[in-house]
């Protein structure tokens, strides 16, 4: 009897175990189940591609910690019923996304299918043959049928960021443009309106700054990088009528540009936080919410933060305005998406299943899915204009703040300048240069014509062939 | 016959020796010499129609580029302040500590603490709760002193300051308890012999203790110069290298040409430039340890 356990006894225990398990599974169970129920793909199929056409292939998209990234892949799990593609999704921080990325398109390992690339990186990817172009893809019917996907309705000024010598090599996904965010409770205190000129921003900004009462007048982003205050100078600089370019040769250190600077310098250095030469956008999202900033320009997506009822103390209390013209006239906003371009190292038939991941990521349905059908993170950089002029999303934005949408669509309408940021192969050093010259202007550790002067002396060098 | 056994003893020893030979030629010569090579190619992922042979072309640019130049101060800078303060602050220290009759080892473990975090999780440690202006620590004990507020990490001065304190924060630990180690071993009769001689206590310390302690000392001083030559991770997450370039010592000026403007040839000679400059440090201080 000793040592041996009876089949009934083992029966008892398997049952035992099985139950467990059974009930340890249930709402993992339960849960796929409504997932696979929750899945909708009728949409999709009307279509005229074969979206099974790539089966079985595996993919994986590098993506930021972002929550509109989040709200796709949420959705995932539709285009892998729609296609019987898995994909894997990798979440890279910003700081790091174009790094592994150029790690990856270098060394031809093909482990990114696609990934959220920035439009800068687009020259560097084509000449390097990095990622292909995709207008074959766009123009292939068996991949994609062009009345059901309509690129044109695509926001125009994210395509042509994302074209390089009239080639497309990205589909933007989600975007973004630059705006005035103010306090309208502090400007109607002073009766001031939105600043129309540059000039006026200053002003406002001395109207409004209060540091004893912890509020601070005008503020933009201090912390270097290209995708940082490099983001917002380039729009002062074609504001003060600056030209990147002059008989061909990049230019950094024009008048326009040292006046560029100067302004910059002169409204963070007197109306910011001193902490602003290490703020990037949530840092200024942050301060702005916690009734800190009475005024700042930054990305219009800002406002799902400025309005999260956790965190802001300002809701209610904000509206928006197009960027202020400059001494040119012109108001210039930016020009900014994340796109998903084709990896050139891949397969022909995984090329073909990130081709369909990239149409059905930045399809209408999906992104009407990811925002203002979605029942989680409802995204604002949607792509399209049409479904940004919808009602429905005119609805989601509605308590958002004054001006919200109006200023949004006439600045991705009217402010978007193409030559608002120099585009060459050589970006990434010519965009850590000009990030570090401006930064080293703004902390007072070179004045700014000499920190320019220097950003010149260093990109003829770069660009020394 | 005992020739044959030495023979065989050579033999295995060589066996036993050459996998960890083999392994440290394919993780650190190998990679060394392939850096070196780099430094003679033009590689700009940005420009790849220029890449080629460049001979000493980048060594050449290192010249006239400003960057290099205050970068390369500033690792001299960082390197020799913050030795300094290790060895200065770790000896003494550890004399305090030596007056200490209980409690010792507490004080050992809670020295190591520090030492055991990785450098990067220290940098975020400063940045995000000690030198914050408003949250941070310091900056409350600076306002609460009425000092006022200070951009720590915003300030050119204070950033490469902060810095400073952050490297010999996390390690003058490491000079302490390798220096209370010497001390405790130093012979006590001499002390006896020096007392009776009336020497007081500056001179026991200066004409006992130091001197014997000198061979601690060195070998203190030669391992963290290595290290803080080598110094990347606390700066890269505290500062970056910013503000402008004000803490952008010669590594992270190397990881910014070669990662971020993508030229990788010349970010190579940056760090040749680099390995040079401490396999020549070493040497001169292993030098100097052998003549004496």
């Amino acid at each position: 009897m000793s040592g041996k356990i009876s089949d009934e006894v083992l029966k008892s225990r398997r049952k035992v175990l099985a139950g467990g398990v059974a009930m340890l599974g249930a709402p993992w169970v339960a849960r796929f189940a409504n997932a696979q129920a929750a899945v909708d793909i009728g949409p999709y199929q009307a279509a005229k591609v074969n979206w099974r056409q790539a089966e079985g292939e595996k993919l994986t998209v590098a993506v930021i910690p972002a929550g509109y990234f989040d709200a796709l892949i949420n959705e995932a799990p539709t285009f892998q019923a729609l296609t019987g593609v898995e994909v894997r999704f990798e979440k890279v921080p910003p700081g790091q996304i174009r790094q592994k990325a150029i790690l990856d398109l270098s060394s031809k390992t093909g482990t990114y299918a696609t990934h959220a690339a920035d439009p800068m990186y687009y020259d560097l990817y084509a000449s390097n043959k990095w990622c292909d172009p995709i207008d074959g893809m766009l123009g292939d019917a068996r991949l994609t049928d062009a009345a059901w996907f309509r690129n044109d309705d695509i926001i125009p000024a994210w395509r042509g960021a994302n074209t390089v010598a009239g080639k497309p090599y990205g589909v933007p996904f989600d975007g973004e443009t630059t705006v005035q965010i103010y306090r309208k409770d502090l400007y109607a205190a002073k009766g001031l309106k939105p600043a129309e000129t540059l000039d006026d921003l200053v002003k406002n900004s001395a109207a409004i700054h209060d540091p004893n009462n912890r509020v601070w007048g005008g503020a933009m982003r201090g912390f270097a990088g290209a995708g940082q205050n490099m983001y917002i100078y380039p729009s002062i600089f074609r504001a003060f009528g600056g030209d990147w370019f002059k008989s061909g040769q990049l230019v950094l250190n024009s008048p326009e540009g040292v006046a560029a600077l100067e302004w910059y310098v002169n409204l963070l250095t007197k109306y910011s936080p001193p902490a602003v030469r290490n703020w990037n956008w949530p840092d200024l999202a942050d301060a702005f919410s916690q009734g800190t900033l009475g005024l700042y320009v930054d990305s219009n997506t800002s406002a799902s933060v400025l309005n999260n009822p956790e965190k802001s103390k300002v809701i209610g209390k904000i509206g928006y305005a197009r960027w202020p013209r400059g001494p040119s006239g012109k108001r210039v906003t930016s020009i900014w998406n994340w796109g998903f371009p084709v990896n050139a190292a891949l397969s022909e038939k995984a090329k073909r299943a990130t081709w369909l991941f990239i149409t059905w990521a930045t399809s209408a349905e999906t992104q009407a899915r990811t925002s203002f059908r979605s029942k989680g993170i409802k995204r604002l950089g949607i792509n399209r204009l049409p479904q940004l002029r919808s009602q429905e999303f005119a609805a989601m934005v509605k308590d958002y703040g004054d001006n919200y949408l109006q200023a949004t669509t006439e600045s991705m309408a009217n402010d978007a300048d193409v030559q608002w940021r120099p585009r060459m192969p050589q970006w990434p050093a010519v965009g850590e240069t000009m990030a570090t010259a401006i930064q080293a202007a703004l902390v007072g550790q070179k004045k700014p014509k000499e920190a320019l002067d220097e950003a010149q002396g260093r990109v003829a060098q770069i660009l020394k062939g | 016959m005992s020739c044959a056994i030495r023979g065989g003893e050579r033999r295995f020893a060589l066996a036993l020796f050459l996998p960890a030979l083999l392994l440290l030629v394919i993780t650190t010569a190998l990679p060394l010499i392939y850096l070196v090579w780099t430094s003679f190619l033009r590689i700009d992922l940005s420009m790849p129609w220029l890449g080629g042979f460049a001979g000493l072309d980048n060594y050449q640019k290192l010249g006239n580029d400003p960057r290099f130049w205050n970068s390369l101060g500033l690792t001299l800078i960082y390197t020799g302040t913050t030795v300094v303060l290790q060895v200065v602050l770790g000896l003494s220290l550890a004399l305090l500590v030596m007056q200490v009759k209980r409690g010792q080892a507490m004080l050992r473990i809670a020295a190591i603490l520090p030492i055991v975090l990785a450098p990067v999780v220290a940098g975020l440690f400063w940045r995000s709760l000690v030198l914050a202006p408003d949250f941070g620590i310091l900056d409350f004990i600076t306002r609460w002193l009425g000092l006022g507020s200070y951009n720590w990490l915003g300030e050119p001065r204070l950033a490469l300051a902060s810095v400073i304190a952050i490297h010999t924060w996390q390690w003058t630990p490491f000079a302490f308890l390798v220096l209370l180690a010497s001390l405790a071993a130093l012979p006590p009769d001499i002390y006896e012999a020096a007392r009776l001689d009336r020497a007081n206590a500056w001179q026991r310390f200066w004409h006992i203790t130091l001197p014997m302690l000198r061979p601690a000392i060195v070998i203190v001083v030669i391992l963290r110069m290595v290290t803080a030559l080598s110094a990347f991770a606390a700066i890269f997450a505290a500062t970056g290298g910013g503000p402008g370039s004000a803490t952008e010592i010669l590594n992270l000026y190397a990881y910014r040409l070669s990662f971020t403007e993508l030229s990788v040839g010349y970010g190579a000679a940056v760090a040749t430039v680099l390995l040079a400059v401490t396999l020549a440090v070493a040497f001169l201080l292993f030098s100097f340890r052998r003549k004496k």
